[in-house]
């Protein structure tokens, strides 16, 4: 029960506002921490904590993504497949996930460790293709790092130093000279990446467009063509 | 025309001026100690005021103005720091706490002090996990120096500054859904008036500003109203952090005063250094995904509001998506209506709808090939039933994408068409029928 094992967390989050309910998103937070996910046991006793109709917080539950009502991997890889991480490889990024893992989207690996979504934009757009883990940051993730990342993830959940998918205790990384994943260093001046005369990556239709037969009956003009 | 100093990217100036020492040192929390003992609440608004500082989330309306509205005399009110960064291109907000977060915390104190306020909550989006962590260090360290907490430095000001994160929903960012939000709702819209200076969270007067707009604020105060506006332009004073994405050779945040050419932003290498692979610049998104289409005769426009606002679109929150030839503009339409498709909150039905049916009809013609005649008009006919009649700004903007698409790029929708009309069963299902078109009720 949340009140017994964290009370001095609940009663902290509880006296920064003037309306008890105003902490559903934080307890909500704690709640699927603690459980893993959020139960219907888990919503209610939200509820009951914040002397809510369990409807609301059910309701609640429903509307925001990074709530999970159902179980989860330990760690839950959201891809930002967003304008314009798409047209810098998120796709492949995607392939390259569902390939390594042997999963479609939406779907958890056999061990129970690794969730994949495909999300909406992570505000990380200079530094893609980027995705989260359990809402920590990993920017420019190529597909050919991959490998090195999921190796990463499985590390840290063996060494228990996954904490909960709510980012209650969230961390971002970078890559380092080395190749390995290293905490952003947030003292150092930003620096914009640059891509020396890289070409442009491919556009990410599995299937091109079809094209009108060029010279035919492509209009020439726009403003002349039949519409 | 680069910055002697910056005014909010002070990280690029001062080394490690994350850490609060560091920040004090380089004349930080000294504006607030100096308003708090010499100037009252309503000499900070004036400043701000004349300073012509703009709100930089999007819409750009004057800072010290939205203050004014505040109702006299009515207490409680709240101060709202908006950080619900969540639009395709955007990404300022992120660095700025990533790397100066004590000014944006100053400038949250020094706002809430200009509106006599004592409590002001910091709305991050839920992704933002680790940045809410820095945040609170950063809070606490104030806490710790006198800064926040009760009889500031003597004064008898009252202060406290909360993070507050959200869990994933672009609405949130709408200011009357944030305080839903905020209240422990889910991130519907309110119906305005009343505004939230008049009634905002838990009903009492409220302000919102964006993250960047408060971490003007110190420096305003610091160094004083000519300083700030010999930056920028007379109608826009001041800088913008213009966050570069796409396919340019330098995507990042670049802190340029405004009215600068965005052909300076894209091809300067200082800056964007130009498109990847020297490919023409295709399409130029230059205020988030929800503002209108520029293309590369728009590259000498500068960048201030008045200026693009007269090119045809808008500033925005000074995103600026740049794609190359590479694209096609049916599909940057899908994916960008596929966003607002998916942080449609569902209350108003033009919105909830017209994003359906856009993203439906856009997917069959941008990710299996496939159109039919009718969908040009019927695409035409979604947008403008949606433009105009939408709750809140969310469904208009999703008009802009289609219709920025259709009206600059219509050959390459109906090439689709031609494509498809000489394969008529290549729907992709392999069935021979078409995904459903709805019916069309105004007639173009």
């Amino acid at each position: 029960m949340l009140l017994e094992t964290h009370r001095a967390e609940i009663e902290t989050i509880l006296s920064r506002y003037d309306s008890r309910r105003s902490a559903v998103l934080p307890l909500l937070y704690l709640a699927q921490d603690i459980y893993g996910h959020l139960t219907e046991a888990a919503i209610r006793e939200v509820a009951a904590i914040l002397d809510l109709p369990p409807t609301d917080v059910f309701e609640v539950v429903g509307f925001y993504t990074l709530f999970y009502n159902r179980p989860v991997g330990t760690w839950v890889l959201q891809v930002c497949d967003d304008v314009p991480c798409c047209y810098l490889g998120a796709e492949e990024l995607i392939a390259a996930l569902k390939q390594s893992l042997g999963i479609a989207e939406e779907q958890t690996t056999g061990d129970g460790m690794f969730t994949l979504q495909r999300v909406k934009c992570l505000a990380a757009c200079d530094r893609a293709p980027v995705l989260q883990a359990n809402l920590d940051y990993v920017y420019d993730v190529t597909p050919e790092r991959v490998n090195a990342l999921l190796a990463n993830l499985r590390a840290r959940a063996a060494e228990a130093r996954q904490r909960g998918v709510s980012g209650r205790f969230a961390e971002d990384f970078e890559w380092g000279p080395d190749g390995a994943l290293v905490p952003i260093d947030r003292a150092a001046p930003y620096r914009p990446r640059h891509f020396p005369a890289a070409p442009s990556p491919a556009p990410p239709e599995p299937e091109p467009v079809p094209e009108a037969d060029a010279g035919h009956d492509r209009p020439a003009d726009r403003k002349a063509s039949p519409l | 025309m680069g910055l002697s100093e910056h005014i909010v990217m002070r990280e690029l100036d001062v080394p490690e001026i994350n850490d609060f020492e560091v920040y004090c040192r380089h004349g930080g929390w000294e504006a607030y100690r100096m308003a708090l003992k010499e100037k009252n609440p309503a000499d900070i608004v004036a400043m701000v005021k004349e300073s012509g500082l703009r709100g930089r989330g999007g819409a750009g309306f004057p800072t010290g103005v939205k203050w004014g509205f505040l109702p006299k005399g009515v207490y409680p009110r709240y101060l709202l720091c908006n950080c619900d960064e969540s639009e395709p291109g955007t990404f300022n907000n992120h660095q700025i706490i990533d790397r100066n977060p004590h000014q944006l915390i100053e400038g949250v104190a020094l706002s809430a002090y200009a509106i006599e306020c004592h409590t002001a909550y910091i709305y991050m989006r839920g992704e933002f996990a680790a940045a809410a962590i820095t945040l609170e260090r950063a809070i606490a360290a104030a806490y710790r120096a006198g800064f926040l907490g009760r009889n500031i430095l003597g004064t008898g000001f009252d202060l406290d500054i909360y993070v507050h994160r959200g869990a994933g929903a672009y609405i949130c960012g709408e200011e009357t859904a944030l305080m839903e939000s905020l209240e422990g709702k889910i991130g519907q819209p309110r119906l305005k008036p009343p505004f939230p200076a008049v009634a905002g969270l838990y009903g009492k007067p409220t302000i919102i500003n964006n993250v960047e707009t408060l971490a003007n604020v110190p420096r305003i105060v610091e160094k004083g109203v000519a300083w700030y506006r010999s930056h920028g332009t007379e109608k826009s004073p001041g800088t913008k952090c213009f966050s570069l994405s796409g396919h340019v050779n330098r995507p990042g945040n670049y802190e340029l005063p405004f009215g600068v050419p965005l052909r300076e932003l894209i091809e300067s290498p200082e800056y964007g250094g130009g498109m990847r692979g020297g490919r023409p610049t295709k399409i130029i998104i230059p205020g988030g995904a929800s503002a209108p289409w520029l293309t590369h005769e728009h590259l000498d426009v500068p960048l201030d509001y008045e200026s693009v606002a007269a090119a045809g679109s808008m500033l925005g929150s000074g995103a600026v998506i740049v794609l190359d030839d590479t694209v096609k503009a049916p599909h940057v339409a899908y994916k960008m209506d596929e966003f607002f498709k998916h942080e449609s909150c569902g209350k108003c039905t033009p919105c909830r709808e017209g994003t359906h049916w856009l993203v439906r009809v856009l997917h069959r013609i941008a990710e299996e090939g496939h159109a039919v005649p009718e969908d040009i008009p019927t695409l035409h006919s979604i947008y403008n039933q949606m433009a105009g009649n939408c709750f809140c700004l969310l469904g208009e903007s999703a008009v802009m994408p289609i219709k920025s698409a259709l009206a600059l790029f219509p050959e390459e929708f109906e090439a689709i068409v031609a494509a498809s009309r000489r394969h008529p069963h290549g729907n992709g299902h392999g069935d021979g029928r078409h995904e459903p078109v709805i019916p069309l009720t105004t007639k173009r």
